[in-house]
C-alpha cells in the first residue's frame, strides 16, 4: 500500500495479536471457571442473581483488557511524549 | 428444494446487484444534496471543499431493497432480513435526525440502544429463530446465556454503530474499513456455516459500502453522515447476531475499539468531534496532518498514527487500512478456531 507508515502499522500488530489472545485467554477463563458456577440463594430470583453474576465478571474482565490495551498502546507510542511533560 | 452450493450462489449474485444499485444512489444523493445545501467542509484539506453530506445513505437504502428482493425470490430468513432491515432502517433514522438537529452526544448511544430492540422482539416471539443465545467462543466451545444475551443485544447494536461513526475522520476510512471487516467475516462465514441468508447480508454490505467508498476514497466527493456511519455500524452489529460472528466481529472492530476507547477514556464522555475545544490533529501548512500537542486532546487512532511522524491524509488511510486487514486477519483465525 503507497505511504504506508510501517513502523506504526508493525507496533498496532503487535497490540492486536496480544489483545486478541489475551481475548482468548479472558474466554477460556469465562468459559471453564465462570460459567460452570451455580450461585443460587433465592430459588425465584435465583438465575437471575446467577447470571447477574456471572455478567459483573465478565465485565471485570473486559475492564481489565481494556486497561492492558491502554497501557499497552501508550507504551509504545506515547512513552516519550508523557516522560517529556513530567514535572522536574 | 435447491442444494445449498446453489443457494449460496444466487445469494452472492444477487450481494453483488449491492455494487451498481448504491454506487447510482450515492451519484443520486451527491447532486440532490449539493443542490439542497446539505455539504460538509473537509477540514483536512487545505483548500477546504465543501462536501456533500448524508451521501452514505445509499448504503441503508440499497441493503433494505435488496433484503426485500432477497425475501420476495424466496432466497432468505424472511425474519432475519426483517430483523436486519428494521436495524439498519431504525439507525439510519437516528443519524439522519442527527444529522440534520445535531443532537448531543449522549443522545446517539441512548437512541441506537433502541435500534436493537427488533431483535430482541422478534426474537422473543419466534424463539431460536432470530438469534441464537448460545455463544459460540474460539477453543472453548460454547456458552448459552438466556437472560444475559437478549439483554446485550441493544448494547451492541449501540456500542457497534458509535464505534463505527467515531472511526470515519478521514477520506474513505469508514467505508473501506466496513468493506475489509465485511469481505472477511463472509470469508469466514463461506468456510465455515455458509448459510445463504448470512452469505447474502455480508456480501450485501461488502458491495453496498464498496459502491459508495468509490464516491468516499481519497480525496472524498461524497461524506457519509451520521445516516451512513450509524447504519453501517448497526449493520455489522445485527449481522454478529443474527450470522452468530459476534466474537469474530469484535475482532474484526479492533481499530474501532481502540479508537473509541481512547477517545472516552480522554475526554470522559459521550460528545461530538465538533464540540472538543482541543482536537486530536492539526492540519499544517504544507497539507500534512500532524498529532495535536495538546494534553486535553483524545487519544485518537489517527492521532496515535501520527505521533513524532506527520503525514498526508492519504498515507494515513492506508495505514488505517493495513490496521484493518491485520483485524480481519485475526478474526478470520477466530472464526476458523470456531470452526
Amino acid at each position: 500500500m503507497k505511504g504506508l507508515n510501517q513502523r506504526a502499522v508493525a507496533l498496532q500488530l503487535m497490540v492486536f495479536v496480544s489483545q486478541w489472545g489475551l481475548m482468548i485467554v479472558g474466554f477460556g477463563i469465562l468459559a471453564l471457571l465462570v460459567a460452570p458456577l451455580r450461585i443460587q440463594f433465592d430459588p425465584s430470583l435465583g438465575r437471575y442473581f446467577d447470571a447477574a453474576v456471572k455478567a459483573m465478571i465478565a465485565l471485570v474482565l473486559s475492564i481489565s483488557w481494556l486497561f492492558i490495551w491502554d497501557r499497552q498502546v501508550r507504551l509504545y507510542f506515547y512513552r516519550k511524549r508523557e516522560e517529556a511533560a513530567k514535572p522536574v | 428444494m435447491l442444494p445449498s452450493g446453489w443457494d449460496v450462489t444466487t445469494a452472492v449474485l444477487l450481494a453483488i446487484v449491492a455494487f451498481p444499485v448504491s454506487l447510482v444512489l450515492t451519484r443520486f444523493f451527491m447532486r440532490v444534496n449539493a443542490r439542497s445545501g446539505i455539504v460538509g467542509i473537509d477540514v483536512h484539506k487545505v483548500s477546504k471543499p465543501l462536501i456533500p453530506e448524508m451521501c452514505g445513505v445509499s448504503i441503508p437504502f440499497t441493503l433494505i431493497l435488496l433484503s426485500a428482493v432477497y425475501v420476495l425470490i424466496g432466497g432468505g430468513n424472511s425474519l432475519m432480513m426483517l430483523a436486519f432491515s428494521l436495524v439498519v432502517g431504525s439507525a439510519a433514522v437516528v443519524g439522519a435526525l442527527d444529522d440534520r438537529l445535531k443532537m448531543r452526544g449522549i443522545y446517539k448511544p441512548l437512541l441506537t440502544l433502541l435500534c436493537g430492540l427488533p431483535i430482541v422482539a422478534l426474537g422473543l416471539l419466534y424463539p431460536n429463530q432470530v438469534y441464537n443465545p448460545t455463544l459460540q467462543v474460539p477453543i472453548f466451545g460454547v456458552f448459552h446465556l438466556p437472560v444475559i444475551y437478549p439483554l446485550a443485544i441493544p448494547v451492541a447494536i449501540s456500542v457497534t454503530s458509535n464505534t463505527t461513526n467515531m472511526l470515519d475522520p478521514l477520506n474513505g476510512t469508514m467505508a473501506g474499513g466496513v468493506s475489509i471487516v465485511s469481505a472477511a467475516l463472509l470469508i469466514g462465514v463461506l468456510i465455515t456455516n455458509p448459510a445463504p441468508s448470512s452469505v447474502f447480508l455480508y456480501s450485501g454490505l461488502l458491495f453496498a459500502a464498496l459502491g459508495f467508498f468509490y464516491f468516499n476514497r481519497y480525496p472524498s466527493r461524497a461524506f457519509a453522515g451520521n445516516v451512513g456511519q450509524l447504519s453501517v455500524g448497526a449493520a455489522l452489529g445485527a449481522l454478529a447476531i443474527l450470522s452468530r460472528t459476534e466474537i469474530a466481529s469484535i475482532v474484526a472492530m479492533f481499530p474501532n475499539i481502540q479508537n473509541s476507547f481512547f477517545f472516552l477514556s480522554k475526554i470522559k464522555r459521550f460528545t461530538e468531534h465538533r464540540a472538543l475545544t482541543a482536537k486530536p490533529t492539526k492540519l499544517l501548512d504544507d497539507g500534512r496532518l500532524a498529532s495535536s500537542s495538546d494534553p486535553k486532546a483524545p487519544l485518537t487512532l489517527v492521532r496515535t498514527l501520527l505521533v513524532g511522524q506527520p503525514a498526508k491524509e492519504s498515507e494515513i488511510v492506508s495505514t488505517i487500512f493495513g490496521l484493518y486487514l491485520i483485524s480481519a486477519a485475526l478474526a478470520l483465525i477466530t472464526m476458523i478456531l470456531m470452526g
